[in-house]
C-alpha cells in the first residue's frame, strides 16, 4: 500500500498532473471567457481538433514547430470567427452552431487527412515535430527541494507555461482592463451595456475570437506537445468537459486553474492505477463523475444562495 | 377538411403504386423491362419490400403535408449543402468527385442489402430522433441519447443473455421493456437535477455519456467469450431476438416501432396536456410558468420519455442488428438526429421523413468511399452545414430582404 501511495504522489505525479492539465486549462479558459460574454461557445472541441490538425501538418509539411503552432493558431481562430458571425450575424442558434462546429471539426480534419495521405492510407504520415520544452536546469542548483522541483516542473512544454501564464492574463484582462468590464457587462445583462453604450456585438465578437485562440492553443498542444503527431479525434472529448471546468471553479480564472488541476490529478491517477490491479473502467469515470457532482453542488449552492 | 379520409386514401393508393417501381428496381437491380419485374415478383420478400417502400414514401408524403411551404426550405437547405459538399470533394480529388456523387446518391438503392441498411438505420435514427424533437421542443438541451442508447442495449442484452426458459414472445417482451425502462432511469438523472436543482442539463447530459460508455464497457468484459479474438458477447437465444421480416438481411419488425413512436410522440405532443405544456415551455418558459404550467414536470416527463425513446433504439440495435452486445453500440447517433429533428422542426410527424432523408446519405457515404475513394467524412461535413445553413435565421431574412427590394424596384 505503502508503495502505491509513494508511487502515486510523487514529483513525477506532479510532472504529470502539469502535462495532462495544459489541454484542459487552456480550454477552459476559453470556455470561461464565452461565458463572461454570455455567448458560450461550445464548439470547442472542433476548435481544438482543426488546431492540433493544422498545427501538425504545416508544422510537419515545413519542419517548422513555431510556422506550424502560428498555422493552428490562425484555423482556430478562423473557426471560431466562422461561429461568430452565424450567431452573432445571422441570428443562428449559438448551442446548434457549436454543435455543427464540433462535427465539422472533426470531419474536416479526418478528410483532409484521408485526402492528403493517399487514399487508403487512412492518414498523414508526416516526420513528428513538436514545440520544445523549456528546460530550466538551474532549478536543481535549489537547496532541499532542488530535484524535486526540477522533476516536477523542470522540463515542461512552452504551452504549458503559457497556459498557466494565460491564467493570470485572463485575470487581468477581464478585472483590470476597460475591455473585461464591457465583456462582464454584456454578459451579465446585455440591454444594460447597450444602453450605457457598450457595442454588445463586437464585444461578444472579441470574446469569441479570444476563446477560439485559447482552445487553439490548446489543440495545438495536443498534436505538437502532448503527442507529436495528429490522430483523429484526439482531443477526446476534452473541449466538452472545458465547458465544465470553469462552473467547477465558480467561474473565475483561478478557480478555474485550481478545477482543471484537481480534474488532471484525477485524469492522471488513471495512468498510474492502470498498472495495479483495478479495473480500467472505474479510474477512467473518476473526472465525469466529479464533473457531474460538482455541477450538483454547484447548481445547489446557487439554489440555495438565491 | 371535409376530405380527410379521400385524401388519406389517395396518398396511400398513390405511395403503394410508386412504391412498386421501387421495390423492383431494389430487388432486381434496376427496371429493364418486364422481365425485372418478373424477376422481382418471383422473390420471396416482395410483398415485404413492398409495404416498407411504400411506407417510406408516406412518410415524405406526410412531411411535405405537415411542412408545407416550408418543404422547399428543407430541399434547399440539403441541396446547398450538398452542392458545398461537392465543391470541396471537387477542390479534394477533381478526378473522383462525379463517381463520388453518383455512389453516394445512388448507392442505397442499388442493392437490397443496402436498401436494408437504409432501412435498418433509418429506424434507429427516427427512434433517437424523435427522443431529441421531444426534449428540444422544450427547449431542453439534452444530449443524453448516447448514453441511454449504451446502457438500453446492456439492459436488454443482460435479459436475452442470462433469463431463460421462457416462450418468445415474454422473453423479447422483456428484453425490449428492460432496455426502454433503463433508458429513463438513465434519463431521469440529468432530469431531476435540472428541474429541481437548475444544474444544465447540456454539460449534466455530455457527462452521464461517457460514463454510460463505461459502464457498458466493464460489464461486457466480464461476460464477453473469452475465446474469440473480438470484444464482444455471445450471440443470444433466439427467443429475444427481433423477427427478421427479408430473409439475409437485418430488416426486423421494429419497422412498426418506429411508426408507433412517431404517432405516439405526435398525439403525445398536440392531444394531451402534458404537450401543450412541452409546447408552451420551449415557446416562452417565464410565461409558461407564470401560466401555472409546473416547469419542473414538464422538464422530467419529457427527458425521462426522451431517455425511454433511447433506451428504446438501443434495445432495437442489440436485439434487432448485431443479435448480441458488440462493443461499441452507436457512434454519435445523437447528432445525426440532432440534423433530423432540427431539419423535421421537432415535429414527430415529420421526423421519420427526415431520418430516411439523412440515413440515405448515411449509408451512401460508405458506399461512396468504397466505390470512388473518397472519404466518408465528406458526408459529416454535409451534415454541419446542414445544420448551419437552416438554422441561420439570418440568412433568410437576407435573402427575402433581397427579394423584398427587387420586388419594390419592380413595382
Amino acid at each position: 500500500m505503502e508503495g502505491i501511495l509513494s508511487g502515486i504522489f510523487s514529483a513525477t505525479y506532479l510532472a504529470a498532473i502539469l502535462r495532462i492539465s495544459t489541454p484542459l486549462l487552456l480550454p477552459s479558459l476559453a470556455a470561461l471567457i464565452s461565458v463572461k460574454a454570455g455567448v458560450i461557445n461550445i464548439g470547442l472541441e472542433g476548435i481544438m481538433l482543426i488546431a492540433a490538425f493544422t498545427g501538425a501538418t504545416v508544422g510537419g509539411l515545413l519542419q517548422n514547430a513555431f510556422v506550424g503552432a502560428l498555422a493552428g493558431l490562425a484555423a482556430a481562430v478562423l473557426t471560431a470567427l466562422v461561429l461568430a458571425v452565424f450567431h452573432l450575424n445571422l441570428r443562428g442558434d449559438l448551442i446548434l452552431g457549436g454543435i455543427a462546429i464540433n462535427i465539422l471539426g472533426s470531419a474536416v480534419t479526418v478528410a483532409l487527412g484521408y485526402q492528403l495521405g493517399g487514399a487508403r492510407a487512412g492518414g498523414l504520415s508526416l516526420p513528428p515535430i513538436s514545440l520544445p520544452d523549456l528546460n530550466l536546469p538551474f532549478l536543481r542548483e535549489l537547496p532541499l527541494i532542488g530535484e524535486t522541483l526540477h522533476t516536477a516542473i523542470g522540463r515542461q512544454n512552452l504551452l504549458t507555461w503559457i497556459g498557466l501564464l494565460s491564467v493570470f492574463g485572463v485575470a487581468f484582462l477581464l478585472y483590470r482592463l476597460p475591455f473585461g468590464a464591457h465583456l462582464r457587462a454584456v454578459g451579465e445583462n446585455e440591454q444594460a451595456a447597450a444602453s450605457v453604450g457598450i457595442g454588445v456585438r463586437r464585444t461578444r465578437y472579441a470574446a469569441l475570437l479570444l476563446s477560439g485562440l485559447l482552445a487553439g492553443l490548446g489543440g495545438v498542444y495536443m498534436s505538437m506537445g502532448y503527442l507529436n503527431s495528429f490522430s483523429r479525434d484526439m482531443t477526446a472529448g476534452r473541449g466538452y468537459i472545458a465547458l465544465v471546468i470553469p462552473a467547477l471553479g465558480g467561474y473565475t480564472p483561478l478557480g478555474t486553474l485550481a478545477a482543471a488541476l484537481l480534474f488532471s490529478a484525477f485524469a492522471a491517477l488513471e495512468t498510474r492505477l492502470g498498472s495495479f490491479d483495478v479495473p480500467s473502467q472505474l479510474p477512467q469515470m473518476i473526472p465525469y463523475l466529479a464533473t457531474l457532482i460538482a455541477l450538483t453542488l454547484y447548481a445547489w449552492r446557487r439554489r440555495a444562495a438565491a | 377538411m371535409r376530405y380527410k379520409w379521400l385524401i388519406g386514401a389517395l396518398g396511400v393508393a398513390l405511395a403503394l403504386m410508386a412504391a412498386l417501381p421501387l421495390s423492383v428496381h431494389v430487388l432486381a437491380r434496376g427496371i429493364r423491362g418486364v422481365e425485372s419485374f418478373a424477376q422481382a415478383a418471383e422473390s420471396a420478400s416482395f410483398g415485404v419490400v413492398w409495404a416498407i417502400n411504400a411506407l417510406v414514401l408516406l412518410a415524405f408524403g406526410l412531411f411535405i403535408a405537415q411542412t408545407g411551404r416550408e418543404t422547399w426550405r428543407v430541399l434547399g437547405t440539403v441541396a446547398l449543402a450538398l452542392l458545398i459538399g461537392g465543391l470541396i470533394l471537387l477542390i479534394l480529388s477533381p478526378q473522383r468527385a462525379a463517381d463520388a456523387y453518383v455512389a453516394l446518391l445512388s448507392g442505397p438503392l442499388s442493392r437490397l442489402n443496402r436498401w436494408a441498411t437504409w432501412i435498418d438505420d433509418a429506424i434507429s435514427l427516427t427512434l433517437v430522433a424523435l427522443a431529441i424533437a421531444l426534449v428540444f421542443k422544450a427547449k431542453l438541451f439534452s444530449l443524453g441519447a448516447e448514453g441511454q442508447i449504451f446502457l438500453g442495449a446492456l439492459a436488454s442484452g443482460l435479459v436475452a443473455l442470462f433469463v431463460e426458459g421462457l416462450p418468445t414472445a415474454l422473453h423479447l417482451s422483456l428484453a425490449v421493456g428492460a432496455g426502454a425502462l433503463v433508458g429513463l432511469l438513465w434519463g431521469l438523472i440529468p432530469a431531476l437535477l435540472r428541474a429541481y436543482l437548475g444544474a444544465n442539463e447540456l454539460v449534466a447530459t455530455l457527462m452521464l455519456n461517457p460514463i454510460a460508455a463505461l459502464i457498458y464497457g466493464f460489464v461486457l468484459e466480464r461476460i464477453r467469450l473469452p475465446q474469440s479474438g473480438i470484444i464482444a458477447s455471445a450471440f443470444f437465444p433466439e427467443t429475444a431476438l427481433l423477427p427478421r421480416l427479408i430473409p439475409a438481411t437485418r430488416v426486423t419488425s421494429a419497422v412498426l416501432w418506429a411508426l408507433i413512436a412517431a404517432l405516439a410522440v405526435w398525439w403525445l405532443m398536440t392531444r394531451t396536456p402534458f404537450g401543450y405544456a412541452l409546447r408552451a415551455m420551449g415557446a416562452n418558459a417565464d410565461f409558461a410558468r407564470y401560466g401555472g404550467i409546473r416547469l419542473e414536470r414538464v422538464i422530467v416527463g419529457a427527458m425521462a420519455l426522451s431517455g425511454l425513446l433511447s433506451g428504446l433504439a438501443g434495445s432495437y440495435l442489440a436485439l434487432g442488428i448485431y443479435q448480441r452486445l458488440p462493443l461499441a453500440v452507436s457512434s454519435g447517433l445523437t447528432f445525426e438526429a440532432i440534423v433530423a429533428a432540427l431539419l423535421a422542426r421537432n415535429n414527430p410527424l415529420a421526423v421519420p421523413a427526415m431520418a430516411l432523408l439523412y440515413s440515405y446519405l448515411r449509408v451512401g457515404a460508405p458506399i461512396m468511399q468504397n466505390d470512388a475513394a473518397v472519404s466518408l467524412e465528406i458526408v459529416r461535413i454535409i451534415q454541419a452545414l446542414i445544420i448551419l445553413l437552416f438554422t441561420a435565421e439570418g440568412l433568410l431574412s437576407l435573402w427575402e430582404r433581397r427579394r423584398a427590394v427587387a420586388a419594390w424596384k419592380a413595382s
